[in-house]
């Protein structure tokens, strides 16, 4: 009793209690911000430049810029030039509309049809701004028009796939496509973004038709250059809302027409069921969104950035069951693929990135996060800004504020010591 | 004609008697001076009496002795010291024992509080169980409450900021519940080609036999 009553002994009595308990937090605290910023110096989300890695010089001077097809009288020369071409009748869309933007749609339109036609076989390199630097692959593509289509692709040189992916297009409704020249999300970039035929280009040596995407406050939003003989695509910039070149995607080599032998290990990879039997395709994307908000998972009908819900599909992993959502506005494209569960413990091969606040990881262009008890995986091709601003609109892993640790801890605490559990 | 002089308290604490008693109630009748001195003093005893009047006044008959008005003077003086004020002495404890005993404050059989030597009367294990502070208004107890206090707070303190310490460092991670997963990139790369008609990519997580990175 005496000895407690000296102030020295208290004080030292106080420290040596504190003290393990300060540093035992510090320690934690210090482990989780040591992976939160472990690599957010290196990242710059958005905020300059397209990193130098990307060819964009390399590439750019496979195309040449449009030539202006401004002047009623050019456009009649190419309306009649496209009615030979691909037989759209561009006097038929009307006074009202600008012919400029009308033919646009239509090209584009054409373009998605041709790319499932057309049989074409060739070398695609797709090079990205991602929220982690930039992402470049090269991808060897022979697709037989209404038919077989076997990719295989790279990852800059340094991984490549295991096996060459194929796939059929055997109900013609399948939304392949080139750069995402699909039927359905040209008909989705309609409501977004205007489309405008610029004039004639060349690309990869070939004359191409160039049509221009802009949005609603005149900004450019991306650029095609559309094979002139075939329609199918050749290559396609994207452009965020700061006229900064986001993406780029063309081919690097390609031949139209008579194909060669599809590539080896095609057949054996066609017969081994690729993973898409994995898959159920929901034919209302609102109906499964409803379903597993029913179960708590608050995900939304629609992403930041104007990208809406346009596709679903459920899953079957060996976790468990994996909701896929598709969102677009018709260029911008996002898969959602939620499932229950937590990261796990060690995530090799991924890179820890502060996005928006979130802890992510990420590898490649896909980002993967956990909160709430579920596992988010997105896979995006779209600008960093509005990869940045849908991680944020997500629930996340934010580090917990002071008083929620605190409580959560005595939770803890309490249940360790309980004697009745 | 000699006065009084220290007669007078004789006189006036009722220790004169016989020849002595009546020479000095004549003195008094004829002087004056020392009349009023007899006055001043017997004031000042009927005074003192009176400080130690309160508890002796409860007393059925109404007169306190001398004993007990000395005993609550003293206990008043105490008290009047205060906090951190003069400590009994041993030999007035002990008489207070006795005279606790002597009123029935105290069981016949109780032993007189025996403490080791340093240690303050207040914390002293009381004989009947009561605290000693409550039997003894005055003395050390104000010091000793605040000692109290103090160190009630120092270990309140010590405990709140070790628990919180402890919680803060149990409620950093999360540990919810439900599989540890990693994506199946290979799996949703193809869901998502199939969706927006990309070209399916590699997982890049993976680096399949064969394959190095540089």
């Amino acid at each position: 009793m005496s000895l407690l009553r000296r102030p020295g002994l208290l004080l030292s009595a106080a420290v040596t209690l504190t003290v393990p308990g300060v540093l035992a937090a510090l320690a934690v605290l210090g482990h989780e911000h040591a992976a939160f910023e472990a690599r957010s110096e290196a990242v710059s989300l958005g905020s300059s430049a397209p990193p130098a890695s990307m060819p964009v010089e390399s590439l750019s001077a496979a195309a040449v810029p449009a030539k202006p097809a401004a002047g009623s009288a050019a456009i009649q020369k190419v309306a009649a030039e496209m009615e030979k071409i691909s037989g759209v009748h561009a006097a038929a869309f009307g006074a009202a509309v600008n012919p400029q933007q009308a033919l646009g749609m239509r090209l584009l339109s054409k373009s998605a049809a041709a790319g499932l036609t057309t049989s074409y076989q060739g070398v695609e390199l797709i090079a990205q701004s991602g929220v982690d630097g930039a992402v470049t692959m090269i991808s060897d593509v022979w697709h037989q028009g209404r038919g077989l289509t076997v990719t295989q692709t790279s990852d800059a040189g340094m991984v490549s796939s295991s096996q060459p992916y194929v796939s059929y297009d055997v109900d013609n409704h399948s939304p392949e496509g080139v750069f995402g020249v699909t039927k359905t999300l040209v008909a989705l970039l309609g409501k977004h973004y205007a489309a405008a035929y610029r004039g004639t280009g060349v690309a990869l040596g070939r004359p191409a038709l160039v049509v221009e995407l802009d949005r609603a406050n005149g900004s450019l939003a991306a650029r095609f250059w559309l094979d002139r003989q075939t329609l199918v695509p050749l290559r396609r910039d994207v452009y965020d809302t700061s006229a900064r070149l986001v993406s780029e995607d063309a081919f690097v080599q390609v031949q139209f027409g008579a194909l060669t032998a599809p590539p080896a290990g095609a057949a054996a990879a066609s017969a081994s069921a690729p993973a898409r039997s994995a898959w159920s395709k929901v034919t209302v994307p609102a109906s499964l969104l409803a379903q597993v908000n029913g179960q708590g998972w608050r995900l939304p009908g629609a992403l930041p950035g104007g990208l809406s819900l346009y596709a679903a599909a459920q899953g079957k992993t060996s976790a468990g069951e994996v909701a896929d959502l598709g969102y677009s506005d018709g260029l911008s494209v996002i898969s959602l693929f939620v499932q229950r569960g937590t990261l796990a413990p060690k995530m090799s091969g991924w890179q820890a990135v502060n996005v928006s606040g979130h802890l992510v990881y990420v590898a490649g262009h896909s980002i993967t996060w956990a909160g709430r008890g579920l596992v988010y995986t997105m896979i995006a091709d779209a600008p960093p800004q509005t990869v940045q601003a849908v991680v944020a609109a997500l629930p996340g892993n934010t580090a917990p504020g002071f008083l929620v640790r605190i409580g959560r801890g005595l939770d803890r605490l309490a249940t360790l010591v309980n004697p009745f559990r | 004609m000699s006065h009084l002089g220290e007669q007078i308290s004789a006189l006036v604490d009722g220790e004169l008697n016989g020849a002595e008693l009546d020479r000095a109630n004549a003195h008094l009748a004829t002087c004056e001076q020392c009349r009023a001195e007899a006055a001043e003093l017997r004031q000042l005893k009927r005074e003192l009496r009176a400080l130690a009047a309160p508890p002796a006044a409860g007393k059925a008959d109404g007169h306190a002795s001398p004993a007990e008005a000395a005993d609550a003077l003293t206990r008043r003086l105490l008290a009047m010291a205060g906090p951190g004020g003069p400590v009994p002495s041993r030999g007035l404890r002990r008489e207070q024992h006795a005279r606790d005993r002597h009123h029935g404050k105290l069981p016949r059989g109780g032993r007189p509080p025996r403490g080791r030597t340093g240690m303050r009367a207040s914390e002293r294990p009381p004989a009947d169980g009561q605290p000693y502070s409550r039997r003894r208004p005055g003395g050390t107890s104000g010091e000793t409450r605040r000692r109290g206090r103090y160190m009630l707070w120092s270990a309140v303190s010590i405990v709140v900021v070790g628990i919180g310490a402890a919680a803060f460092s149990m409620g950093g991670s999360t540990a919810e519940p439900g599989p540890k997963i990693t994506p199946q990139l290979e799996m949703f790369s193809v869901e998502h080609a199939l969706t927006f008609g990309d070209v399916p990519f590699p997982d890049p997580t993976q680096v399949p036999a064969g394959a190095t990175k540089p």
